[in-house]
């Protein structure tokens, strides 16, 4: 068993003009996906973002950043255990709100020093 | 349906998940989409032939020789035609005498007819090993093979329950489709990818080595542990399609527990099923109204059952401690349970001890008042240690409450409330509500179940919750 980060991506602007109601709503969704991972004992934790950002870099700080407008900003994270690489990905494609095409997850596992190369194989 | 097409229907149930392993550790030429198409015609050919002509002596026997003969004309077949085997089936009746024996022959080791070296059905010996002498790891029944080769690492815990429904407890894919919620499409689409996966892997329905099987188990205990959880989810009701489905997990977690690839851990699993079965006739009231424990007749519990898992229980205790004591009481001490089987890294590998010897306090309770909530807060804790979550915290909190521990209770309960995903969770909220009410705050519990209800859309948690408010009233 290995730990990964699953990072939601969605369209914030959307997610923005959609409102609270549809941000519950698919919240809700996700928490019975997230009771249902924590059933095959895959769960470990996770929490939406909320909107509102900043980009910092050397010299400034941008408000809003460039994410706003990119069509998958990262709106949450989860925290899963799973065998590998493939099978976290399996997991994530799982998720019923990929499965509507309301957002996609990119799936990476958390560098342990088992597996410092993070080459994925555990 | 009539008499035919029932025993049809039985032997498919008992049957087809062996028939799909044995074609396929035939001949490597056979992947699991022939045997299962082979297989499939086998039973339309059943339908079709014993309807003319009667019930055969040994259906089962039958079944096997057509689709084994069937097998033998793809696999010629696809030598005639190169590699690349035709999807087109064979002859169209089937029965094909004598299409096998002695041609074709590269040395597998099929059974002499009857012989029964391959736990041919009706030889009342259900799947010695083979006179080849297969490696099977130390696991002699079909089923479990079966079953470690759907713990796939590569599939999604939930895809594996799907494939294993399938191809383990052989349920059609509408009934698969019905108990895990899912669209007959979703179900499809599922077998179909893992399929691929097994295909392109080939490690399936080979004899698995031994290392195989031990990478493996913790996966198949998932997949068991999950399957029992579905049939016994209290948000279906009392349909009789799942005590069966906790009937087979359980058959099946006891047989492996018996084999060679079971250890302590699949004990511990099967207590836990059991602590859980002995409580099933318990869990519905008159009106089929779902009844928590505390409401429960305790009179129903099944005590030899629970007596078993006691046993069970005990020696899935190999940690050397004594969380378990002889005399039916449980002693739980501090660290006891850091023994044997735990995994590194805390991936709830050792969980299901921890959640049997919850159960089996529950289970030893003579009535809810004298639960011992110390002993249970304990486990609580350690089960957080290996599987850290908010929902766990959230069962933590409620024994911690029922321990009168109440500000520690609600202390984790509000925090709770906080997260966000957890903020969206209806057991949260129908746990601080009935809280609220067992503390005399009337207007804090029904604001509390209010909320319960706006998330929740299953019938019977209306039902129950609605309850819970006309107590309140």
């Amino acid at each position: 068993m290995q730990k990964f980060m699953l990072i939601i991506r969605e369209d914030l602007a959307e997610l923005k003009r959609n409102g609270d109601a549809e941000r519950y709503r698919r919240m809700r969704v996700m928490t019975a996906w997230a009771e249902s991972l924590q059933e095959s004992v895959n769960f470990l934790g996770g929490e939406p973002l909320e909107i509102p950002r900043r980009l910092v870099t050397k010299d400034q700080v941008i408000s809003d950043g460039p994410f706003i407008e990119a069509k998958e900003g990262i709106s949450g994270f989860i925290l899963i255990n799973a065998e590998n690489l493939e099978q976290a990905a399996a997991i994530a494609q799982g998720c019923p709100l990929v499965q509507q095409n309301l957002m996609a997850i990119e799936v990476s596992a958390v560098l342990s020093r088992n597996n410092p190369s993070g080459d994925g194989h555990a | 349906m009539d008499t035919l097409e029932t025993e049809v229907d039985r032997l498919y149930r008992s049957q087809f998940g062996k028939m799909l392993s044995s074609l396929m550790r035939f001949s490597d030429e056979i992947d699991l989409e022939i045997a299962e198409d082979i297989v499939q015609d086998a039973f339309s050919a059943a339908l079709v032939v014993w309807r003319k002509d009667g019930l055969p002596v040994n259906p089962a026997g039958w079944l096997f020789k057509v689709s084994r003969n069937r097998a033998l004309n793809k696999i010629r077949e696809a030598k005639k035609f190169g590699r690349k085997s035709g999807a087109q089936g064979g002859d169209e009746d089937g029965v094909g005498e004598g299409a096998g024996e002695g041609e074709g022959n590269r040395g597998w080791d099929w059974p002499g007819e009857g012989s029964g070296g391959w736990g041919w059905p009706g030889d009342g010996n259900g799947g010695g090993d083979g006179p080849g002498g297969r490696n099977s790891g130390g696991i002699e029944d079909e089923q479990l093979i079966l079953l470690f080769a759907c713990a796939h690492p590569d599939l999604a815990p939930k895809v594996q329950v799907v494939v294993s429904l399938k191809y383990v407890v052989n349920l059609k894919v509408e009934a698969i489709a019905k108990i895990l919620g899912l669209t007959i499409d979703g179900v499809d689409k599922m077998l179909l990818r893992a399929r691929q996966k097994i295909r392109d892997e080939r490690i399936l329905f080979k004899a698995p080595s031994t290392a195989a099987l031990q990478s493996r188990l913790a996966s198949v205990h998932k997949i068991l542990y999950l399957i029992f959880n579905e049939g016994y989810k209290s948000s279906w009701g009392k349909e009789l399609i799942r005590e069966e489905l906790c009937e087979e997990a359980l058959i099946m977690t006891r047989a492996l527990s018996r084999s060679k690839a079971g250890n302590e851990e699949t004990r511990a699993l099967y207590a836990l099923m059991l602590f859980n079965g002995a409580r099933i006739k318990a869990r519905f009231g008159k009106e089929g109204e779902l009844l928590d424990l505390e409401e429960q007749d305790r009179s129903l519990w099944d005590q030899d059952l629970i007596r078993l898992a006691m046993v069970n229980l005990e020696s899935a205790n190999g940690a050397g401690g004594d969380d378990y004591g002889a005399g039916g009481s449980l002693n739980v001490t501090e660290g006891s349970l850091n023994g044997a089987g735990v995994n590194a890294n805390g991936a709830g590998i050792n969980s299901y001890y921890i959640e049997a010897a919850i159960a089996g306090l529950h289970c030893a309770a003579e009535s809810w008042k004298a639960t011992d909530w110390e002993a249970i807060i304990k486990l609580y804790k350690r089960l957080l240690r290996l599987q850290a979550n908010p929902f766990v915290e959230l069962n933590y909190a409620i024994a911690l409450y029922y321990g009168t521990y109440k500000s520690e209770a609600l202390e984790i309960l509000h925090g709770l409330e906080r997260q966000a995903l957890m903020s969206q969770y209806y057991l949260l909220y129908a746990s601080l509500g009935r809280i609220y009410a067992a503390e005399g705050n009337k207007g804090l519990a029904k604001e509390y179940f209010g909320r319960t209800l706006q998330l929740t859309s299953s019938p019977d948690e209306i039902a129950f919750v609605q309850r819970l408010i006309n107590k309140v009233e």
